[in-house]
């Protein structure tokens, strides 16, 4: 029983066709459902996201009618009548593999190597399982590319690094700490980048965030979108204590921290790492007080230079990955129960 | 086996040590950016020859082989080796293979020292609970020695920091925070095994010569060094003297029982072989 896929993302349609093509998350059981009693296929994951929707199906027809039909289902649920091209593709083993594989690693996602995919791809593959239309070949296919996953983003840089300075920061902030889940972020200014640089630490599990403004009104705003709490301009030195990561972006024209004013806060802490970032232009911060034993500053020129430095790594990492994906497909097809058949991309609409 | 002696496998384990110090010349030139398996199958290798080293050493002697200064010292070398092969298994602590085998190496070469490899007129450790009380120690001056090697790496990446390279950032290395709790860990564990180490030893004097105290160079070094362990551990836990100044201590305090241990032991008239 191959593996087969068809699908659109955002390296051949426009956001106009994907979103016509989209499926809803509630209608999914339901299309699952429609897919497995067309007898189209014995298995079937659907994958329906911003950026792609992918059909993933195992079933004992042959790939070229399977894909075909597949094509169809997929225009038919959406009673979509125009003419396509090829913004749809279809692949058969063992390029249908590889491609869930590097779907898995961030590696076809429009942000190079981005995680959020992964679990996407896992609400999917949880959805059909819990419907139980999946067995032995997709659970087989999703597991190893999970793995693979894993595999790439601990033994590559694909992940690693970043393209934003907001994630330069959770970079920096988990080089530094062990776990960000317990960590307290403190905002001070409550500017875009900042607002951007705490999203990046709280999608990444930082829990605990304070936001200082001169304006308290605007810093309880940005609290309240951030989840965290709002503390007086005058007063968020009281909260040293408990902070390890800061955040600052004010438009102040001196230093809002220096040194004579750290050094005590520091020892309140008793020397916890502490991460400051200043993204501030003019500075924020005084430079004098990286020389503080277990205090790290980092302004935004050194985070652009790491953002830069890290796509560019991202971009070398590639081949890496695809080497390794290969490899997996390889041994995933070198082993199965039956039915695996060595294919080629099928040019639908071409 | 292949007609080598101990000391031959021994010599080709501290071999196979040195090509992986001079691989990890490399790593570091790389910033530690890809995963490490060839450094640690290297030390795998290494490993493995000094194994059947102690191994033949110890079935030759009919009992554990910690019975002089060579045998110590190869004794402290595996622990560390070993530890490091428990700690590779985790992809990010690979990358203390490179931190550990020019330490291999050193104290390997050190070990080879023919004077070292001197038998007395009377076995060292005639006895069980001697024995349990030398590889005892032996064990936790390996722990002290990984902790060290780890409080190496501390301070590399922690340099790196502050000195916004960007290589601490790309490097494949656990976070600065992981390996301060490491190394905690570890002289933590080396400290208990001092202890317990000594307090095995006092039973044996108890027991050989009537009290469990006796003035001997080496017992009041070992008894210093276990005050500097925990006074480190001490100072850490209860005064926040963490981070590069621990470091720092378990570094210099790893150094001081290498270069005074054999010195010491030469004093003593109950370790001197």
């Amino acid at each position: 029983m191959p593996v087969v896929a068809v699908g659109l993302s955002h390296h051949t349609s426009p956001v106009e066709l994907r979103e016509r093509l989209a499926f809803a998350e509630p209608t999914l059981p339901e299309a699952l459902q429609k897919l497995r009693s067309s007898t189209l296929s014995d298995e079937a994951v659907i994958l329906s996201t911003c950026n792609r929707v992918e059909l993933y199906v195992a079933g004992a027809r042959d790939p070229a009618a399977t894909l075909t039909a597949l094509r169809q289902f997929l225009l038919d649920w959406h009673s979509f009548r125009d003419p396509l091209g090829s913004e749809l593709y279809s692949y058969a083993e063992p390029e249908s593999l590889e491609h869930l594989f590097k779907v898995a690693c961030g590696l076809d996602s429009m942000v190079l190597g981005e995680t959020e995919i992964l679990g996407q791809l896992k609400r999917a593959y949880d959805l059909a399982l819990q419907h139980q239309h999946t067995g032995k070949r997709l659970n087989k296919a999703f597991q190893r590319a999970f793995n693979v996953a894993k595999q790439i983003r601990t033994e590559t840089n694909i992940q690693r690094g970043t393209v934003s300075v907001g994630s330069a920061a959770v970079e920096l902030a988990q080089t530094i700490f062990t776990s960000l889940s317990d960590r307290t972020v403190m905002v001070i200014g409550a500017g875009d980048t900042s607002e951007k640089t705490a999203r990046a630490l709280l999608s990444r599990g930082a829990q605990h965030i304070l936001v200082t403004n001169r304006s308290f009104d605007r810093a309880a705003a940005l609290a309240a979108e951030l989840g965290g709490r709002a503390v007086a301009f005058d007063g968020w030195a009281e909260e040293f204590a408990a902070v390890d990561i800061v955040i600052s972006s004010t438009s102040a024209p001196g230093y809002v921290l220096d040194r004579a004013r750290l050094e005590p806060l520091v020892r309140l802490r008793r020397h916890r790492p502490l991460l400051l970032i200043d993204i501030a232009v003019p500075r924020d911060i005084d430079p004098e007080v990286n020389r503080l034993d277990g205090v790290y500053l980092y302004n935004i020129d050194d985070l652009q230079t790491i953002a830069a430095d890290a796509l560019r790594q991202r971009q070398e990492e590639i081949a890496r990955c695809e080497t390794i994906i290969r490899e997996k497909v390889k041994a995933l097809l070198a082993a199965p129960p039956a039915g695996f058949l060595s294919g080629s991309k099928l040019a639908f609409g071409s | 086996m292949l007609g080598l002696s101990d000391r031959n496998f021994f010599l080709l384990a501290v071999l196979v040590y040195g090509a992986s110090a001079v691989y990890s010349i490399f790593l570091w030139r790389k910033g530690f950016r890809e995963d490490n398996r060839v450094n640690y199958l290297l030390l795998l290798l290494g490993l493995g020859l000094h194994t059947i080293a102690m191994a033949k050493r110890g079935f030759s002697l009919a009992k554990c082989p910690v019975n002089n200064l060579y045998e110590a010292t190869i004794f402290v070398t595996w622990t560390i080796a070993a530890t490091y092969m428990v700690a590779g298994l985790w992809p990010r602590f690979r990358f203390l293979g490179a931190f550990a085998s020019p330490v291999l190496l050193a104290i390997g070469v050190f070990a080879l020292m023919p004077k070292l490899d001197m038998h007395g007129p009377k076995p060292q450790f005639a006895h069980g609970l001697a024995s349990l009380h030398a590889s005892t120690i032996l064990l936790a001056y390996g722990a002290f020695g990984l902790g060290s090697v780890a409080a190496f790496m501390y301070l590399t990446q922690e340099r790196d920091l502050k000195h916004r390279r960007l290589r601490a950032v790309f490097a494949l290395l656990p976070p600065i925070q992981r390996l301060e709790a490491v190394t905690g860990r570890l002289l933590t564990g080396g400290l208990v095994l001092l202890t317990v180490g000594l307090v095995m030893g006092a039973l044996w004097l108890k027991r050989e010569k009537g009290a469990y105290f006796q003035p001997d160079f080496k017992i009041y070094w070992s008894l210093f060094v276990w005050c500097v362990y925990l006074g480190l551990l001490v100072l850490r836990w209860r005064f926040a003297q963490g981070g590069r100044r621990f470091a720092w201590g378990a570094i210099g305090s790893f150094c001081f029982v290498i270069l005074t241990f054999w010195g010491f032991n030469m004093l003593s008239d109950i370790h001197r072989p």
